[in-house]
């Protein structure tokens, strides 16, 4: 266990990557960040600074009658659709183009940017916004689930409001089904989740070289590029972006950030001068995408020996007014349905639906946590309905090697899941509690597992991303790294360099990367889906092989290195059949609660994981993330709660949006077990987000132990409890 | 923009405040937070502004006789940290916010604030807390429970200072506070509870019991106060639910973005619940 390993730099000069590279080191940025030397964007200086504000819709959905705005002193600007230059486009080219730069004639949700006022002087912005008055013509908007399949209002997103819809099945569900001794059916539902990431919202949009270059806390710098790029109708080439040092981002900021630079770039074109543009932490919690909330309505055949014989699940997201990645996220949602089980007759049919809420967007997990909510919690419900222990029960259905996955492809994963199932129970003593807790009426304890596709779903690192790195050999024995993936809190610089030094052998402080600019560093894809050590830790690792064999060319010798598809993976993209992900991260979680049966204030007494991630590139960086995800997820699952009314998030600071501190849980005892995966860097399979999806299920089947009542729905809050207790 | 000041002592501040009407302004952790506006440009206020948390003065806190008296700008961890500070105050101290913000808020400013979920009012109004209001030439004194209107509102006169807050000291036998939060540390309150009790020759001598964000303001029911005094333990634990259908009337809380009124209500009876059977079966 490297938990407790205090580092000093004297300590690992000099230390090459030996075999063993789970060897903890110091983290590269540790002492900068620690030390509270880092420059994020908020910090950076420019010459002849425009601070800019958005106009948004204060309506959730409505005609745009009149906009009256005061006159605008010399130097101040309001910049809207109609400054979008001719060959340019009114949509951010996101995974769809359907996100409005600025709102022009409507508005679909409330926080929409219908125009971008900037100068100056910060104080008179914000006195030109506020004496800016809209006029609108109300419609009737729809909020809910029900509003957007019944089409409240008329439809928001094409005739129907779904954005997307899948069907997944194997076997054969309707004749399985008349089979069954015993149905098993439930709906399962998870809420909104804000990101609360490091550092808010911020870009700095410049004119510099004759060139429109962002400075962005952000995860892909490439997507900025390519939804400025569109925007202002230019070829790529002509835009540079820059990623500031970006903290703990989580996914809101994979594409949220090309909602604030394709309005700034729009106005740097006009006026040619720096626009900042820094959301305030209020204004980010309020008008930033959040995680899709989803409904999951499971119904599950059992034969006479509580054999699973069918399965049928529908999987419905809120993907908020625009489309962007929801597609992606309900495909991962679906496809992680099943959990860690093996079925033999499933049938899973998934829909995004459009609403007048802020657009849902990737939050660390993509759709799986809500899937995998669903399913573990269904599965303990039928445990609990037979009256068979839930461990046993999860345990006697659990995939394995070779069994058939809901896209009708082989699990290629040698599933170690009984051996992590056997250590949890050592780590946390988890079937002894559950028999002395049986009549207890405050405490509980609950288990889950999981696993979570590494990268791309299906063959999106082939057709889609593609990436690249390059590698070069430069003074003083040192070796430049370049790509396209971003530091933010998870380590990857450390990783990355801890990957490349090993094969150069060459220490790791030695390998020089830099936060990446569009301008210098090729396209190797975003920071995002669980890939960036597994897929392009895999390419650094081929790139610095192919430098090593050209060492000796001396300085400027280069290497670049491109993603292959490894051919044992097949994938159809039109029906989602195949391979949809080459390698799984595995997870088991053991969380135990004691309730406060006063206040119905739940108390978490012990939380262990064991995880299967290949190879940890560095063990105290994965233990970083395994407590930071599982404790991120126990907030998830408690006490982040995130409420609609007409349309607005009700909790929009940070006292009433509340996320957990050291206090709320204790440390996560943590194990990984080795299992490389062979196109993985020193074995390394996706983990930042398998990390995330295990502990909602565990937390709520705790609870659940504790007040003898079933549980639905995340976050568990104490009112909910209260109510179930009634 | 508006005008500020900074006195040079009590006297000119009580001026400034007499002259001027401006907002005193201690710690800031609560109007900082109120009249915020974008970062980097100036808050929100449209009174000017008197800062006062350097007023040395009043920057104490002692026991007098069988008093503690807390200085109007004396912080919430002077408070903490003082030895004579009753329990549930200290307690309902300690659970505001974190170390760093407790260091330059002031107990003067929580009553101020007036916030039906100020968690030092509500152990305050248990405690009998008697609020110190000074102007240029003249001094008044009022219990908590008067000086506080509404939510936000308070009896301070325009010209005046609150320059202390009194604490009469009482040897009680039995005391709570509990704060249900958003979470565990560093929260708002759902709602929150004091207690205090004492028997003398086996009859409640003498109780309280307050009831934080349930209402506009603190909850205190001296009425209902009066129809405990003189119980015996049996006595106390056979009229249970009777006292806990009384304050079932006066306990109306609402929903909001924290909590709901349901949850609120149910909550705050349980805690008198419980703190009646721990009454009830003290030894």
């Amino acid at each position: 266990m490297g938990s407790n390993i205090a580092l000093k730099e004297d300590d690992i000069k000099g230390v090459k990557m030996a075999a063993k590279i789970s060897i903890p080191v110091l983290r590269i940025d540790a002492r900068e960040k620690a030390g509270g030397w880092t420059h994020y964007i908020a910090d950076y200086e420019f010459d002849n600074l425009q601070h800019g504000r958005f106009l948004r819709s204060e309506r959730a959905r409505a005609k745009i009658i009149e906009i009256r705005k005061p006159d605008f002193p010399e130097g101040y600007y309001y910049i809207d659709a109609s400054d979008i230059p001719p060959g340019g486009k009114n949509n951010i080219q996101m995974i769809k183009d359907d996100w409005r730069v600025f709102a022009d004639g409507d508005v679909r949700y409330i926080g929409e940017t219908i125009a971008l006022i900037l100068g100056p002087e910060k104080q008179i912005v914000l006195d030109l916004l506020n004496q800016i008055e809209v006029v609108y013509e109300d419609l009737v908007p729809s909020f809910t689930f029900q509003d957007a399949l019944s089409c409240k209002g008329g439809a928001i997103h094409g005739t129907d409001n779904i954005f997307a819809e899948f069907l997944l099945n194997i076997g054969d569900v309707d004749n399985a089904f008349p089979g069954a001794v015993r149905v098993v059916e439930g709906v399962y539902e998870t809420g909104f989740q804000e990101h609360l990431y490091m550092e808010t919202q911020g870009i700095v949009a410049t004119w510099e070289d004759e060139k429109i270059t962002l400075y962005a806390s952000s995860q892909c710098p490439f997507y900025i590029r390519k939804s400025v790029a569109g925007t202002l109708g230019v070829p790529l080439g002509d835009i540079r972006v820059k990623q500031a040092a970006t903290g703990g981002a989580f996914g809101g900021k994979e594409h949220f950030p090309d909602v604030i630079a394709t309005p700034l770039a729009v106005a740097v074109n006009k006026i040619k001068k720096p626009v900042a543009m820094i959301f305030d932490r209020i204004e980010d919690i309020s008008f930033t995408c959040k995680r899709h909330p989803g409904r999951i309505s499971i119904k599950t055949g059992l034969d006479r020996d509580n054999n699973i014989v069918a399965m049928e699940i529908d999987t419905l997201v809120n993907g908020g007014a625009y489309e962007s990645s929801t597609p992606i996220v309900l495909q991962r949602a679906i496809i992680h349905g099943l959990g860690v089980y093996r079925i033999p007759n499933a049938r899973i049919h998934g829909r995004a639906v459009a609403t007048n809420t802020f657009p849902s967007d990737a939050y660390r997990g993509f759709g799986a946590p809500q899937g995998l909510f669903a399913i573990e919690m269904h599965m303990s419900h039928i445990a609990d309905e037979i009256g068979m222990p839930v461990s046993q029960f999860k345990r006697k259905h659990f995939i394995k090697t070779g069994d058939i996955t809901i896209t009708n492809a082989k699990m290629h994963d040698d599933v170690k899941l009984p051996g992590m199932l056997a250590k949890i129970e050592e780590m946390s003593d988890y079937s002894e509690k559950v028999k002395k807790y049986e009549d207890d009426p405050l405490r509980g304890i609950g288990l889950s597992f999981v696993n979570h596709g590494g990268g791309f779903t299906g063959n999106g690192e082939q057709a889609v991303i593609k990436g690249v790195v390059k590698m070069k050999r430069l003074e003083d024995g040192k070796a430049g790294l370049y790509v396209s993936v971003v530091e933010m809190g998870q380590g990857l610089q450390t990783a990355l360099r801890k990957i490349a030094s090993k094969e150069l052998e060459l220490d790791y402080l030695d390998i020089v990367y830099d936060n990446p600019d569009t301008d210098i560093v090729p396209d190797s894809g975003p920071t995002c889906a669980s890939r960036s050590t597994m897929v392009v830790g895999f390419l650094v690792q081929e790139c610095a092989k192919k430098l090593k064999i050209k060492w000796d060319e001396g300085v400027g010798a280069e290497a670049e290195h491109v993603y292959t598809h490894p051919e044992e993976f097949v994938w159809e993209q039109e029906t989602l059949q195949g391979d949809a992900y080459p390698s799984y991260g595995w997870g088991v979680n053991v969380v135990e609660v004691e309730l406060d049966p006063f206040t119905y204030e739940v108390k978490t007494t012990g939380v262990w994981a064991v995880w299967d991630v290949g190879v940890t590139i560095d063990e105290t960086i994965m233990q970083g993330q395994s407590s930071g995800g599982v404790i991120q997820a126990l907030g998830y699952a408690s006490i982040e709660k995130c409420e609609l009314k007409n349309g607005a998030f009700m909790q929009r600071t940070m006292a009433d949006y509340t996320i957990p501190t050291s206090l709320d849980f204790p440390e996560v005892h943590t194990v990984f077990i080795d299992n490389p995966y062979k196109y993985g860097p020193s074995g390394a399979k996706g983990a930042g987000e398998l990390v995330f999806d295990a502990a909602p299920p565990a937390y709520a089947e705790a609870v659940q132990n504790a007040i003898g009542k079933r549980i639905y729905e995340i976050p568990v809050t104490p009112e909910m409890i209260m109510e179930a207790l009634r | 923009m508006v005008d500020s000041y900074r006195p040079k002592d009590l006297k000119d501040a009580l001026r400034i405040r007499g002259e001027y009407g401006s907002t005193p302004l201690a710690g800031g952790t609560d109007l900082m937070v109120r009249y915020q506006s974008w970062a980097g440009t100036l808050p929100l206020f449209t009174n000017s502004v008197m800062f006062v948390g350097h007023l040395h003065e009043l920057k104490y806190i002692k026991k007098i006789e069988n008093s503690l008296e807390v200085g109007g700008t004396a912080t919430l961890s002077m408070v903490a940290d003082h030895p004579d500070t009753p329990r549930v105050l200290r307690d309902a101290v300690l659970s505001i916010a974190a170390p760093a913000l407790r260091n330059n808020a002031t107990l003067t400013g929580n009553i101020c604030n007036a916030s039906p979920a100020g968690d030092s009012v509500c152990a305050l109004y248990a405690l009998d807390a008697l609020i110190r209001l000074e102007k240029n030439g003249s001094s008044r004194e009022l219990p908590v429970v008067e000086f506080i209107t509404g939510p936000g509102r308070t009896l301070l006169g325009k010209d005046e200072l609150v320059t202390a807050i009194t604490i009469p000291l009482k040897n009680s036998s039995i005391d709570n506070f509990t704060k249900v939060g958003t979470r565990r540390a560093n929260a708002l309150s759902k709602l929150s509870f004091t207690g205090i009790a004492d028997y003398k020759n086996g009859r409640i001598d003498s109780i309280a019991l307050t009831f934080g964000a349930v209402g506009p303001t603190v909850v205190r029911s001296v009425e209902l106060e009066k129809k405990l005094l003189g119980l015996s333990r049996a006595e106390l634990k056979a009229g249970k639910e009777s006292i806990l259908s009384d304050y079932s009337t006066v306990i109306v809380p609402i929903d909001d973005q924290r909590s709901t009124a349901v949850y609120r209500k149910k909550v705050a009876l349980n805690l008198l619940d419980k703190f009646i059977n721990e009454v009830a079966d003290y030894e």
